[in-house]
């Protein structure tokens, strides 16, 4: 008797975590290497109403929303003319290790050098394998090559990892532009055909006009949601009128 | 007398059975693939009244009312670019299908995702299957080809939640598959509003009828049985 009122509020929590979603994506929308959230919907479990239907009868329970992954699409590539900033081209993420040791990975290439001289991400993740660049080494004299190759002068240093995984839909969002590999996700494993690029920033993917658009879709179903609660709540309110 | 209460009263049930599909009807306003329901309403039959002194006949009466039957609208809605690679529609009639736990079942919302094996599944996880029925795996750049899922025709389809229909394949079906694109809820809001604010006055009307009944029982019991 009260599922349509709760059918309604489904409704309206879909379209909420769609414009957290949608609020997410605009706040990064100049977050290097970001990609925009990809929210799925469904409809719910469909039963019979009880009295006042029919055997053929059956009504819904309302929407889900569930965030699906992230469109995977390039971003535009932004000189910075920095020899420290890489940009990946192409599928894939730079390796690199998380505080507690295990593995992460990230398409954020601002890199810069830690105290101990090793290369590490802008928040401070060293690379991995790690890359030690010789002490003294003014920061203007690395050379990265489009296979990851890093040089100082003529000698190698080591070599940038740029890796993926079977599903990225299946990484875990750790937060400082850091996924982490998951079950679902498989296991990490060399990336093919993706290269870098010195001197440029891969920039966020998000559109602000299909951010926008999406907002303002998301806000109306929010209210035709809502407005279907009102009418619900009417028609109880009717049918307690019944006694007066 | 009463039993016009009681044929009121099943209007009012009804109604708000037709509400609550109305409710989902809106809640699902932007669910990709969603075919939005009808709902048939029917009489419970008529009886035939008799007057008890005479034995003449007076005329039939209906003994209320029921939503009798939901009719899911299959047509397709409009498709949408969406630009994703994992974002399919079937563009014309047919379903796309999945391996639940529960069997086979089928679906218009191509929403879908991968597992970590590479297959293409359904954002529950589910393994959406190719036109013989096996897994669909993805490509080495992380795409599909929209031939290599299966379109069926589904005889029978009825909805379970999920997005997805119960029903018997028979066979592929003439739609094509589209990539980057999905398909809109054929929800029609200026539509739903409209049934949504004429359902509420049948049902405030069937309270009325309540009310003046009772109101009529009351004078009955109160006035005529007065003595005096």
């Amino acid at each position: 008797m009260l599922g349509g009122l709760y059918t309604a509020a489904a409704g309206m929590e879909a379209q909420q975590q769609r414009l957290d979603a949608v609020s997410n994506d605009l706040a990064n929308v100049s977050t290097t290497g970001y990609k925009s959230l990809r929210v799925g919907f469904r409809d719910l479990l469909y039963q019979a109403p009880g009295r006042g239907g029919g055997a053929g009868t059956q009504t819904g329970s309302g929407a889900a929303a569930t965030v699906l992954g992230r469109n995977q699409e390039q971003g535009a590539l932004i000189p910075t003319e920095r020899s420290l900033d890489v940009a990946l081209t192409g599928p894939g993420f730079i390796q690199v290790k998380a505080a507690d040791g295990g593995i992460a990975l990230t398409r954020d290439g601002s890199l810069g050098v830690g105290p101990d001289g090793r290369l590490r991400t802008s928040t401070g993740q060293p690379l991995q394998p790690p890359i030690q660049l010789p002490a003294g080494t003014d920061p203007s004299e690395v050379q990265i090559d489009s296979d990851g190759s890093v040089r100082v002068g003529r000698r190698q240093v080591g070599r940038i990892a740029v890796v993926n995984v079977t599903n990225p839909d299946g990484l875990q969002a750790e937060g400082d532009s850091l996924f982490r590999p998951t079950a679902a996700s498989g296991p990490v494993s060399g990336a093919r055909g993706t290269g870098l690029e010195q001197g440029a920033l891969e920039s966020s993917n998000v559109d602000m006009a299909d951010a926008t658009v999406e907002m303002m879709n998301a806000q109306r179903g929010f209210e035709l949601a809502s407005k279907a609660i009102q009418m619900q709540d009417e028609v109880l309110a009717v049918a307690n009128g019944v006694k007066r | 007398m009463d039993r016009g209460l009681y044929i009121a009263a099943s209007g009012m049930l009804s109604e708000m059975v037709r509400q609550e599909q109305i409710s989902n009807e809106l809640a699902n306003a932007n669910t990709p693939g969603y075919k939005a329901d009808r709902s048939a309403q029917a009489g419970f039959g008529e009886l035939l009244l008799q007057n008890t002194q005479t034995g003449s006949v007076v005329g039939p009466i209906g003994l209320g009312v029921q939503i009798d039957e939901t009719k899911t609208d299959l047509a397709p809605a409009p498709i949408h670019e969406t630009g994703n690679p994992l974002d399919f529609a079937v563009e014309g009639e047919g379903f796309f299908a999945v391996q639940t736990p529960a069997g086979v079942r089928y679906t218009r919302n191509g929403q879908f995702t991968a597992n970590a094996a590479g297959q293409l599944t359904d954002s529950l996880g589910n393994r959406v299957l190719g036109p013989g029925g096996g897994p669909v795996r993805l490509r080495g750049d992380g795409t599909v080809a929209g031939n290599d899922i299966g379109v069926f025709d589904v005889a029978g389809a009825k909805k379970e939640g999920d997005s997805l229909f119960t029903g018997n394949a028979t066979g592929a079906a003439s739609g094509r598959v589209r990539s980057g694109a999905i398909e809109e809820s054929s929800t029609d809001p200026t539509r739903t509003m409209v049934d949504m604010m004429s359902s509420f006055r049948s049902l405030e009307a069937d309270q009325k009828a309540i009310q003046t009944i009772d109101d009529t029982l009351g004078q009955f019991a109160g006035q005529v049985g007065a003595v005096g």
